[in-house]
Protein backbone atom coordinates (compact mmCIF):
# COMPACT_ATOMS: atom_id res chain seq x y z
CA UNK A 1 0.00 0.00 0.00
CA UNK A 2 1.54 2.97 -0.97
CA UNK A 3 1.45 5.36 2.19
CA UNK A 4 2.25 9.22 2.87
CA UNK A 5 5.28 8.36 4.10
CA UNK A 6 6.16 7.14 0.58
CA UNK A 7 4.87 10.26 -1.44
CA UNK A 8 6.60 12.59 0.95
CA UNK A 9 9.93 10.40 0.79
CA UNK A 10 9.84 10.25 -3.37
CA UNK A 11 8.89 13.44 -3.48
CA UNK A 12 12.27 14.54 -1.57
CA UNK A 13 14.09 12.04 -4.09
CA UNK A 14 12.91 13.57 -7.04
CA UNK A 15 13.51 17.66 -5.90
CA UNK A 16 16.80 16.62 -4.51
CA UNK A 17 18.93 16.88 -7.46
CA UNK A 18 17.45 20.47 -8.03
CA UNK A 19 17.95 21.23 -4.65
CA UNK A 20 21.75 19.93 -4.71
CA UNK A 21 22.17 22.58 -7.92
CA UNK A 22 20.91 25.78 -6.23
CA UNK A 23 23.11 25.57 -3.39
CA UNK A 24 27.10 25.66 -5.46
CA UNK A 25 30.30 26.63 -4.15
CA UNK A 26 32.70 28.98 -5.74
CA UNK A 27 34.23 27.27 -9.02
CA UNK A 28 37.70 28.61 -8.66
CA UNK A 29 37.61 27.74 -4.92
CA UNK A 30 36.64 23.96 -6.10
CA UNK A 31 39.17 23.31 -8.32
CA UNK A 32 41.86 24.36 -6.50
CA UNK A 33 40.58 22.06 -3.96
CA UNK A 34 40.37 19.37 -6.23
CA UNK A 35 43.88 19.88 -8.06
CA UNK A 36 42.92 19.42 -11.41
CA UNK A 37 41.03 21.25 -13.77
CA UNK A 38 39.15 19.86 -16.90
CA UNK A 39 38.85 21.76 -20.34
CA UNK A 40 36.37 20.62 -22.97
CA UNK A 41 38.28 20.41 -25.96
CA UNK A 42 37.45 19.73 -29.72
CA UNK A 43 40.62 17.69 -30.61
CA UNK A 44 39.59 17.57 -34.17
CA UNK A 45 40.25 21.16 -35.31
CA UNK A 46 43.46 21.42 -36.34
CA UNK A 47 45.73 24.14 -35.01
CA UNK A 48 43.25 24.91 -32.68
CA UNK A 49 43.28 21.44 -31.01
CA UNK A 50 43.99 17.83 -32.73
CA UNK A 51 45.85 14.54 -31.95
CA UNK A 52 49.46 14.71 -33.22
CA UNK A 53 49.67 11.59 -35.69
CA UNK A 54 53.43 10.33 -34.17
CA UNK A 55 52.91 11.30 -30.32
CA UNK A 56 49.16 10.42 -30.14
CA UNK A 57 48.89 13.56 -27.91
CA UNK A 58 46.31 16.19 -27.84
CA UNK A 59 48.57 19.61 -29.04
CA UNK A 60 47.66 22.79 -30.45
CA UNK A 61 47.15 26.59 -30.05
CA UNK A 62 43.71 25.84 -27.38
CA UNK A 63 45.91 23.32 -25.41
CA UNK A 64 48.24 25.29 -24.91
CA UNK A 65 46.59 28.12 -23.45
CA UNK A 66 44.85 25.81 -21.34
CA UNK A 67 48.42 24.47 -19.82
CA UNK A 68 49.03 28.31 -19.58
CA UNK A 69 45.97 28.58 -17.12
CA UNK A 70 46.44 25.48 -15.22
CA UNK A 71 50.00 26.53 -14.79
CA UNK A 72 48.57 29.93 -13.38
CA UNK A 73 46.10 28.17 -10.77
CA UNK A 74 48.57 25.62 -9.99
CA UNK A 75 46.17 23.00 -10.60
CA UNK A 76 46.76 19.64 -13.06
CA UNK A 77 45.02 20.20 -16.80
CA UNK A 78 42.48 17.12 -17.85
CA UNK A 79 41.35 17.52 -21.15
CA UNK A 80 38.20 15.57 -22.73
CA UNK A 81 37.44 15.60 -25.78
CA UNK A 82 33.35 16.61 -26.71
CA UNK A 83 31.93 17.16 -29.86
CA UNK A 84 30.64 21.17 -31.72
CA UNK A 85 27.04 20.59 -30.98
CA UNK A 86 27.46 19.26 -27.21
CA UNK A 87 29.82 22.15 -25.94
CA UNK A 88 27.41 24.13 -24.02
CA UNK A 89 26.10 21.42 -22.45
CA UNK A 90 28.66 19.49 -21.10
CA UNK A 91 29.87 22.94 -19.90
CA UNK A 92 26.20 23.80 -18.26
CA UNK A 93 26.06 20.21 -16.62
CA UNK A 94 29.08 20.64 -15.21
CA UNK A 95 31.10 17.80 -17.03
CA UNK A 96 33.76 20.02 -18.07
CA UNK A 97 35.12 22.99 -16.41
CA UNK A 98 36.12 25.69 -19.18
CA UNK A 99 35.50 25.23 -23.03
CA UNK A 100 38.39 25.47 -24.70
CA UNK A 101 37.12 24.04 -28.24
CA UNK A 102 36.75 26.82 -30.94
CA UNK A 103 34.00 28.22 -29.56
CA UNK A 104 32.89 31.65 -31.21
CA UNK A 105 31.58 34.40 -29.03
CA UNK A 106 28.54 36.10 -30.03
CA UNK A 107 25.73 37.73 -28.64
CA UNK A 108 23.14 34.23 -28.66
CA UNK A 109 25.34 32.31 -26.56
CA UNK A 110 26.14 35.60 -24.19
CA UNK A 111 22.33 33.94 -22.23
CA UNK A 112 24.69 30.72 -22.30
CA UNK A 113 27.94 30.74 -21.19
CA UNK A 114 30.93 33.63 -20.33
CA UNK A 115 33.52 34.54 -22.32
CA UNK A 116 36.53 35.05 -21.63
CA UNK A 117 38.97 37.45 -23.60
CA UNK A 118 38.77 36.77 -27.33
CA UNK A 119 41.94 34.97 -28.11
CA UNK A 120 41.46 34.86 -31.74
CA UNK A 121 39.75 36.26 -34.61
CA UNK A 122 39.07 34.20 -38.04
CA UNK A 123 36.42 34.44 -40.08
CA UNK A 124 33.66 32.18 -41.23
CA UNK A 125 34.64 31.26 -45.12
CA UNK A 126 33.48 29.15 -48.02
CA UNK A 127 35.66 26.24 -49.32
CA UNK A 128 34.17 24.95 -52.89
CA UNK A 129 34.60 22.08 -55.56
CA UNK A 130 36.62 24.08 -58.84
CA UNK A 131 34.47 22.09 -60.86
CA UNK A 132 31.41 22.98 -59.58
CA UNK A 133 32.19 26.64 -61.35
CA UNK A 134 30.54 28.78 -58.43
CA UNK A 135 33.09 31.69 -57.91
CA UNK A 136 31.13 33.91 -55.65
CA UNK A 137 28.09 33.35 -52.85
CA UNK A 138 24.62 34.21 -54.42
CA UNK A 139 25.68 31.24 -56.80
CA UNK A 140 25.43 28.66 -53.94
CA UNK A 141 21.83 29.59 -53.93
CA UNK A 142 20.03 25.94 -53.93
CA UNK A 143 22.98 24.39 -54.10
CA UNK A 144 24.19 21.70 -51.63
CA UNK A 145 26.28 23.23 -48.71
CA UNK A 146 28.32 20.70 -46.50
CA UNK A 147 29.35 21.71 -42.57
CA UNK A 148 29.05 20.23 -39.06
CA UNK A 149 26.52 20.01 -36.70
CA UNK A 150 25.63 22.86 -33.57
CA UNK A 151 28.02 25.82 -34.26
CA UNK A 152 27.96 28.98 -36.24
CA UNK A 153 28.32 27.75 -39.34
CA UNK A 154 25.17 26.67 -40.50
CA UNK A 155 23.55 29.54 -39.35
CA UNK A 156 26.14 31.76 -41.10
CA UNK A 157 25.71 30.56 -44.44
CA UNK A 158 21.94 30.34 -44.43
CA UNK A 159 21.92 34.42 -43.31
CA UNK A 160 24.50 34.75 -46.48
CA UNK A 161 22.42 32.82 -49.06
CA UNK A 162 18.57 32.43 -48.26
CA UNK A 163 17.66 29.37 -50.46
CA UNK A 164 20.73 27.17 -49.76
CA UNK A 165 20.28 23.86 -48.61
CA UNK A 166 22.18 22.85 -45.85
CA UNK A 167 23.52 19.44 -44.65
CA UNK A 168 25.49 18.64 -41.24
CA UNK A 169 27.33 15.91 -39.83
CA UNK A 170 28.62 15.19 -36.74
CA UNK A 171 32.01 16.17 -36.95
CA UNK A 172 33.80 18.64 -39.48
CA UNK A 173 35.85 15.70 -40.91
CA UNK A 174 32.88 14.01 -42.21
CA UNK A 175 32.04 17.45 -43.37
CA UNK A 176 35.10 17.39 -45.64
CA UNK A 177 35.17 13.77 -45.92
CA UNK A 178 31.81 14.42 -47.85
CA UNK A 179 33.10 17.57 -49.74
CA UNK A 180 35.77 15.55 -51.42
CA UNK A 181 33.42 12.42 -52.78
CA UNK A 182 31.40 15.60 -54.40
CA UNK A 183 28.60 15.34 -51.76
CA UNK A 184 27.73 18.80 -51.85
CA UNK A 185 29.44 21.73 -53.94
CA UNK A 186 30.75 23.64 -50.76
CA UNK A 187 32.21 23.21 -47.71
CA UNK A 188 32.16 25.84 -44.46
CA UNK A 189 34.33 26.17 -41.46
CA UNK A 190 36.38 28.69 -40.03
CA UNK A 191 38.77 30.53 -41.96
CA UNK A 192 41.61 28.90 -39.97
CA UNK A 193 40.58 25.63 -39.77
CA UNK A 194 39.83 25.87 -44.20
CA UNK A 195 43.41 26.62 -44.78
CA UNK A 196 44.30 24.06 -42.59
CA UNK A 197 42.27 21.01 -44.30
CA UNK A 198 43.41 23.01 -47.47
CA UNK A 199 47.17 22.74 -46.55
CA UNK A 200 46.41 18.55 -45.70
CA UNK A 201 45.08 18.08 -49.28
CA UNK A 202 48.41 18.49 -51.10
CA UNK A 203 48.09 18.02 -55.02
CA UNK A 204 44.40 17.26 -54.48
CA UNK A 205 44.23 21.32 -53.34
CA UNK A 206 43.81 22.55 -57.37
CA UNK A 207 40.31 21.39 -57.22
CA UNK A 208 38.99 23.26 -54.49
CA UNK A 209 39.13 27.47 -53.73
CA UNK A 210 38.28 29.59 -50.57
CA UNK A 211 36.07 31.83 -51.61
CA UNK A 212 37.54 35.28 -50.24
CA UNK A 213 34.13 37.03 -48.73
CA UNK A 214 33.73 35.99 -45.30
CA UNK A 215 30.38 35.36 -44.05
CA UNK A 216 30.77 35.49 -40.08
CA UNK A 217 33.29 37.63 -38.03
CA UNK A 218 34.44 34.30 -35.40
CA UNK A 219 35.86 35.60 -32.35
CA UNK A 220 37.35 32.30 -30.49
CA UNK A 221 36.87 32.28 -26.64
CA UNK A 222 36.88 30.29 -23.85
CA UNK A 223 33.73 29.54 -22.29
CA UNK A 224 33.09 29.59 -18.52
CA UNK A 225 29.84 29.05 -16.89
CA UNK A 226 27.67 31.97 -16.23
CA UNK A 227 28.53 33.82 -13.42
CA UNK A 228 32.19 32.33 -12.44
CA UNK A 229 33.73 36.04 -12.05
CA UNK A 230 36.53 34.21 -9.99
CA UNK A 231 37.15 31.82 -12.31
CA UNK A 232 37.22 34.42 -15.20
CA UNK A 233 39.33 36.94 -13.53
CA UNK A 234 42.16 34.33 -13.40
CA UNK A 235 41.53 33.43 -16.73
CA UNK A 236 41.53 36.84 -18.45
CA UNK A 237 44.72 37.78 -16.33
CA UNK A 238 46.49 34.64 -17.72
CA UNK A 239 45.73 35.83 -21.34
CA UNK A 240 46.90 39.15 -20.32
CA UNK A 241 50.07 38.17 -18.99
CA UNK A 242 50.28 36.07 -21.95
CA UNK A 243 49.94 38.93 -24.46
CA UNK A 244 51.90 41.18 -22.51
CA UNK A 245 54.74 39.28 -22.75
CA UNK A 246 54.61 38.39 -25.98
CA UNK A 247 54.20 34.84 -25.49
CA UNK A 248 50.50 35.08 -27.13
CA UNK A 249 52.21 36.02 -30.17
CA UNK A 250 54.76 33.60 -29.47
CA UNK A 251 52.26 30.45 -29.87
CA UNK A 252 50.05 32.38 -32.95
CA UNK A 253 53.27 31.91 -34.82
CA UNK A 254 53.90 28.58 -33.67
CA UNK A 255 50.70 27.49 -34.42
CA UNK A 256 49.56 29.33 -37.64
CA UNK A 257 52.14 31.58 -38.54
CA UNK A 258 54.79 30.99 -41.23
CA UNK A 259 55.58 28.14 -42.46
CA UNK A 260 52.92 26.37 -40.69
CA UNK A 261 49.97 24.86 -43.01
CA UNK A 262 47.45 27.79 -42.27
CA UNK A 263 50.42 29.79 -43.25
CA UNK A 264 49.40 33.33 -42.03
CA UNK A 265 51.72 36.23 -42.43
CA UNK A 266 51.12 38.43 -39.36
CA UNK A 267 48.52 38.26 -36.72
CA UNK A 268 45.58 40.74 -36.91
CA UNK A 269 44.44 41.13 -33.47
CA UNK A 270 45.30 41.42 -29.78
CA UNK A 271 44.35 39.76 -26.84
CA UNK A 272 42.56 42.56 -24.92
CA UNK A 273 39.13 42.64 -25.06
CA UNK A 274 35.92 40.37 -24.18
CA UNK A 275 33.39 42.75 -26.12
CA UNK A 276 32.22 41.76 -29.72
CA UNK B 1 11.02 30.17 -19.23
CA UNK B 2 11.71 27.02 -17.94
CA UNK B 3 9.56 25.31 -20.61
CA UNK B 4 8.09 27.59 -23.17
CA UNK B 5 5.54 24.84 -25.81
CA UNK B 6 4.79 28.28 -28.13
CA UNK B 7 8.10 27.38 -29.88
CA UNK B 8 6.45 23.66 -30.80
CA UNK B 9 3.15 25.23 -31.81
CA UNK B 10 4.19 28.05 -34.81
CA UNK B 11 6.96 29.13 -35.96
CA UNK B 12 9.93 28.40 -37.52
CA UNK B 13 11.18 25.70 -34.94
CA UNK B 14 7.83 24.13 -35.34
CA UNK B 15 8.27 23.65 -39.09
CA UNK B 16 11.89 22.51 -38.86
CA UNK B 17 10.06 19.49 -36.36
CA UNK B 18 7.29 18.49 -38.49
CA UNK B 19 9.61 18.35 -41.57
CA UNK B 20 11.63 15.98 -39.31
CA UNK B 21 8.92 13.73 -38.27
CA UNK B 22 7.74 13.67 -41.77
CA UNK B 23 10.94 12.67 -43.14
CA UNK B 24 11.32 9.80 -40.04
CA UNK B 25 7.91 8.38 -41.68
CA UNK B 26 9.26 8.33 -45.25
CA UNK B 27 11.99 6.71 -44.32
CA UNK B 28 10.36 4.31 -42.04
CA UNK B 29 7.65 3.57 -44.61
CA UNK B 30 9.82 3.20 -47.79
CA UNK B 31 12.29 0.68 -45.79
CA UNK B 32 9.53 -1.36 -44.46
CA UNK B 33 7.97 -1.66 -48.05
CA UNK B 34 11.76 -3.09 -49.02
CA UNK B 35 12.29 -4.88 -45.44
CA UNK B 36 9.28 -7.23 -45.51
CA UNK B 37 9.43 -8.44 -48.67
CA UNK B 38 13.07 -9.33 -48.87
CA UNK B 39 12.74 -10.67 -45.05
CA UNK B 40 10.33 -13.05 -46.20
CA UNK B 41 12.88 -13.87 -49.41
CA UNK B 42 15.19 -14.51 -46.96
CA UNK B 43 13.41 -16.15 -44.82
CA UNK B 44 11.97 -18.65 -47.15
CA UNK B 45 15.76 -19.09 -48.56
CA UNK B 46 17.32 -20.08 -45.24
CA UNK B 47 14.36 -22.78 -44.83
CA UNK B 48 14.10 -24.35 -48.44
CA UNK B 49 15.68 -27.86 -49.55
CA UNK B 50 18.21 -26.62 -51.72
CA UNK B 51 21.45 -26.09 -49.81
CA UNK B 52 22.77 -23.60 -51.45
CA UNK B 53 19.89 -21.41 -51.16
CA UNK B 54 20.00 -22.07 -47.20
CA UNK B 55 23.90 -21.01 -47.35
CA UNK B 56 23.26 -17.92 -49.16
CA UNK B 57 20.17 -16.94 -46.85
CA UNK B 58 22.28 -17.90 -43.44
CA UNK B 59 24.71 -15.52 -45.01
CA UNK B 60 23.27 -12.84 -45.68
CA UNK B 61 21.63 -12.42 -42.22
CA UNK B 62 24.70 -13.11 -40.44
CA UNK B 63 26.69 -10.52 -42.45
CA UNK B 64 23.77 -7.99 -41.89
CA UNK B 65 22.76 -8.63 -38.20
CA UNK B 66 26.44 -8.94 -36.82
CA UNK B 67 27.37 -4.89 -37.62
CA UNK B 68 25.96 -1.89 -36.05
CA UNK B 69 23.38 -0.03 -37.88
CA UNK B 70 25.60 2.73 -37.38
CA UNK B 71 28.34 1.15 -39.35
CA UNK B 72 25.80 0.13 -42.15
CA UNK B 73 24.87 3.84 -42.74
CA UNK B 74 28.34 4.93 -42.86
CA UNK B 75 29.47 2.63 -45.36
CA UNK B 76 26.24 2.78 -47.61
CA UNK B 77 26.96 6.93 -47.25
CA UNK B 78 30.55 7.10 -47.48
CA UNK B 79 31.79 3.88 -48.80
CA UNK B 80 30.13 2.63 -51.36
CA UNK B 81 28.99 5.52 -53.61
CA UNK B 82 32.63 5.41 -54.37
CA UNK B 83 32.55 1.77 -55.92
CA UNK B 84 29.95 2.59 -58.41
CA UNK B 85 31.10 3.58 -61.72
CA UNK B 86 31.03 7.16 -62.53
CA UNK B 87 27.80 7.78 -63.69
CA UNK B 88 25.91 5.78 -61.27
CA UNK B 89 27.16 7.79 -58.65
CA UNK B 90 26.64 11.28 -60.15
CA UNK B 91 22.44 9.82 -60.44
CA UNK B 92 23.03 8.74 -56.74
CA UNK B 93 24.48 12.04 -55.98
CA UNK B 94 21.93 14.18 -57.95
CA UNK B 95 19.28 12.30 -55.44
CA UNK B 96 18.91 13.22 -52.37
CA UNK B 97 22.29 10.72 -51.46
CA UNK B 98 21.61 10.92 -47.68
CA UNK B 99 18.02 9.44 -47.75
CA UNK B 100 18.62 7.18 -50.21
CA UNK B 101 21.45 5.99 -48.34
CA UNK B 102 19.92 5.55 -45.23
CA UNK B 103 16.67 3.85 -46.79
CA UNK B 104 19.48 1.06 -47.81
CA UNK B 105 20.71 0.53 -44.75
CA UNK B 106 17.63 0.22 -42.53
CA UNK B 107 15.96 -1.84 -45.61
CA UNK B 108 18.62 -4.44 -45.04
CA UNK B 109 19.48 -4.31 -41.53
CA UNK B 110 15.35 -4.52 -40.88
CA UNK B 111 15.04 -6.77 -43.16
CA UNK B 112 17.47 -9.59 -42.03
CA UNK B 113 15.87 -9.03 -38.48
CA UNK B 114 12.17 -9.81 -40.37
CA UNK B 115 13.76 -12.51 -41.98
CA UNK B 116 14.59 -14.13 -38.59
CA UNK B 117 11.09 -13.71 -37.21
CA UNK B 118 9.48 -15.08 -40.29
CA UNK B 119 11.26 -17.90 -40.12
CA UNK B 120 10.36 -18.79 -36.62
CA UNK B 121 6.90 -18.51 -38.42
CA UNK B 122 7.65 -20.94 -40.89
CA UNK B 123 8.71 -23.72 -38.34
CA UNK B 124 5.93 -22.59 -36.61
CA UNK B 125 3.50 -24.03 -39.22
CA UNK B 126 2.92 -27.76 -38.83
CA UNK B 127 5.33 -29.65 -41.68
CA UNK B 128 2.10 -31.26 -42.71
CA UNK B 129 0.65 -28.16 -44.36
CA UNK B 130 3.36 -27.71 -47.08
CA UNK B 131 3.11 -31.44 -47.65
CA UNK B 132 -0.54 -31.68 -48.18
CA UNK B 133 -0.75 -28.53 -50.43
CA UNK B 134 2.29 -30.28 -52.40
CA UNK B 135 0.22 -33.39 -52.57
CA UNK B 136 -3.13 -31.57 -53.64
CA UNK B 137 -0.49 -30.40 -56.99
CA UNK B 138 0.97 -27.10 -56.16
CA UNK B 139 4.32 -26.34 -57.08
CA UNK B 140 7.11 -25.78 -54.99
CA UNK B 141 6.70 -21.95 -54.97
CA UNK B 142 2.91 -22.16 -55.02
CA UNK B 143 2.84 -23.87 -52.25
CA UNK B 144 5.21 -21.82 -50.45
CA UNK B 145 3.40 -18.58 -51.39
CA UNK B 146 -0.45 -19.62 -50.95
CA UNK B 147 -0.02 -21.69 -47.92
CA UNK B 148 3.24 -21.37 -46.16
CA UNK B 149 3.70 -17.97 -46.33
CA UNK B 150 0.07 -16.42 -45.11
CA UNK B 151 0.09 -18.67 -42.02
CA UNK B 152 3.44 -18.26 -41.31
CA UNK B 153 3.16 -14.32 -41.81
CA UNK B 154 -0.06 -14.66 -39.30
CA UNK B 155 2.30 -16.15 -36.77
CA UNK B 156 5.05 -13.77 -36.64
CA UNK B 157 2.97 -10.47 -36.08
CA UNK B 158 4.43 -10.02 -32.86
CA UNK B 159 7.90 -10.46 -33.69
CA UNK B 160 7.42 -7.92 -36.88
CA UNK B 161 5.55 -5.81 -34.75
CA UNK B 162 8.69 -5.33 -32.25
CA UNK B 163 10.71 -5.12 -35.54
CA UNK B 164 8.69 -2.18 -37.21
CA UNK B 165 9.30 -0.28 -33.91
CA UNK B 166 12.65 -0.64 -33.75
CA UNK B 167 13.07 0.34 -37.45
CA UNK B 168 10.93 3.28 -36.49
CA UNK B 169 13.33 3.84 -33.89
CA UNK B 170 16.65 3.50 -35.85
CA UNK B 171 15.51 6.12 -38.32
CA UNK B 172 16.73 8.20 -36.23
CA UNK B 173 20.31 6.94 -36.50
CA UNK B 174 20.29 8.35 -39.72
CA UNK B 175 21.09 11.47 -38.82
CA UNK B 176 24.46 10.98 -38.70
CA UNK B 177 24.76 10.47 -42.32
CA UNK B 178 23.27 14.31 -42.27
CA UNK B 179 19.31 12.86 -43.16
CA UNK B 180 17.49 15.65 -41.74
CA UNK B 181 15.30 13.60 -39.74
CA UNK B 182 13.47 13.98 -36.73
CA UNK B 183 16.22 14.07 -34.23
CA UNK B 184 18.21 15.94 -36.56
CA UNK B 185 15.66 18.83 -36.76
CA UNK B 186 15.32 18.76 -33.03
CA UNK B 187 19.21 19.18 -32.53
CA UNK B 188 18.94 22.15 -34.98
CA UNK B 189 16.27 23.58 -33.02
CA UNK B 190 18.51 23.05 -29.87
CA UNK B 191 21.60 24.68 -31.82
CA UNK B 192 19.80 27.97 -33.22
CA UNK B 193 17.64 28.21 -29.82
CA UNK B 194 19.11 26.53 -26.68
CA UNK B 195 15.47 25.13 -25.93
CA UNK B 196 17.12 21.61 -25.96
CA UNK B 197 14.10 20.52 -23.28
CA UNK B 198 11.18 21.34 -25.34
CA UNK B 199 12.99 19.97 -29.06
CA UNK B 200 13.60 16.67 -27.13
CA UNK B 201 10.21 16.84 -25.96
CA UNK B 202 8.40 17.12 -29.06
CA UNK B 203 10.75 14.48 -30.64
CA UNK B 204 9.86 12.27 -27.43
CA UNK B 205 6.55 12.27 -27.99
CA UNK B 206 6.59 11.95 -31.69
CA UNK B 207 8.37 8.70 -30.98
CA UNK B 208 6.04 7.35 -28.70
CA UNK B 209 2.81 7.95 -30.61
CA UNK B 210 4.19 6.58 -33.80
CA UNK B 211 5.16 3.66 -32.24
CA UNK B 212 1.47 3.21 -30.24
CA UNK B 213 0.09 4.01 -33.72
CA UNK B 214 2.16 0.99 -35.06
CA UNK B 215 1.26 -1.56 -32.04
CA UNK B 216 -2.79 -0.47 -32.95
CA UNK B 217 -2.28 -1.54 -36.56
CA UNK B 218 -0.84 -4.79 -35.61
CA UNK B 219 -3.68 -5.66 -32.88
CA UNK B 220 -5.93 -4.72 -35.50
CA UNK B 221 -4.27 -6.48 -38.22
CA UNK B 222 -3.99 -9.53 -35.86
CA UNK B 223 -7.91 -9.28 -34.81
CA UNK B 224 -8.47 -9.49 -38.64
CA UNK B 225 -6.30 -12.37 -39.67
CA UNK B 226 -5.72 -14.05 -36.60
CA UNK B 227 -3.49 -17.33 -36.65
CA UNK B 228 -6.17 -20.58 -36.71
CA UNK B 229 -4.86 -23.03 -34.78
CA UNK B 230 -4.95 -26.36 -36.71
Amino acid sequence: MITRRHLILGAFALGAPFAASLAHADQLADVKQKGQIVFGVLGTDEPNSFIEPKSRQLVGYEIDIANAIAKKLGVKPVFKQISVAARIPELQQGHVDILAASLTHNKERESQVDFALTHFVTGSKVMVRAASGITGLPQLAGKKVLTVRGGTQETNIRKAVPNVEVVTFENTQQAFQALRQGKGVAYVNDESSLLSDYGKLGPAAKGFTILSPSIGNEPLALGLRKGEKGLKAVVDQTLRELESSGAAEQLFNKWYGPGTRTNLAKRSFKIHTDRI
Amino acid sequence: MFFDPTILQSGQYHDWLVQGLVLSIQLTVISFAFALPFGALVAVMRTSSLAPLRAIGATLVEAIRNVPLLAHLLFWYFAFPELLPESAREVLYANNPEVVCAVIALSLYAGVHMAEDIRSGIRAIPATQLEAARSLGLGRIAAVRLVLLPQALRASVPPLLSQTVNLWKDSSVATVIGAAELMYQAARVETASFRSLEAFTFATLAYLTVSLLISAAAYLFQRRYPVRTA
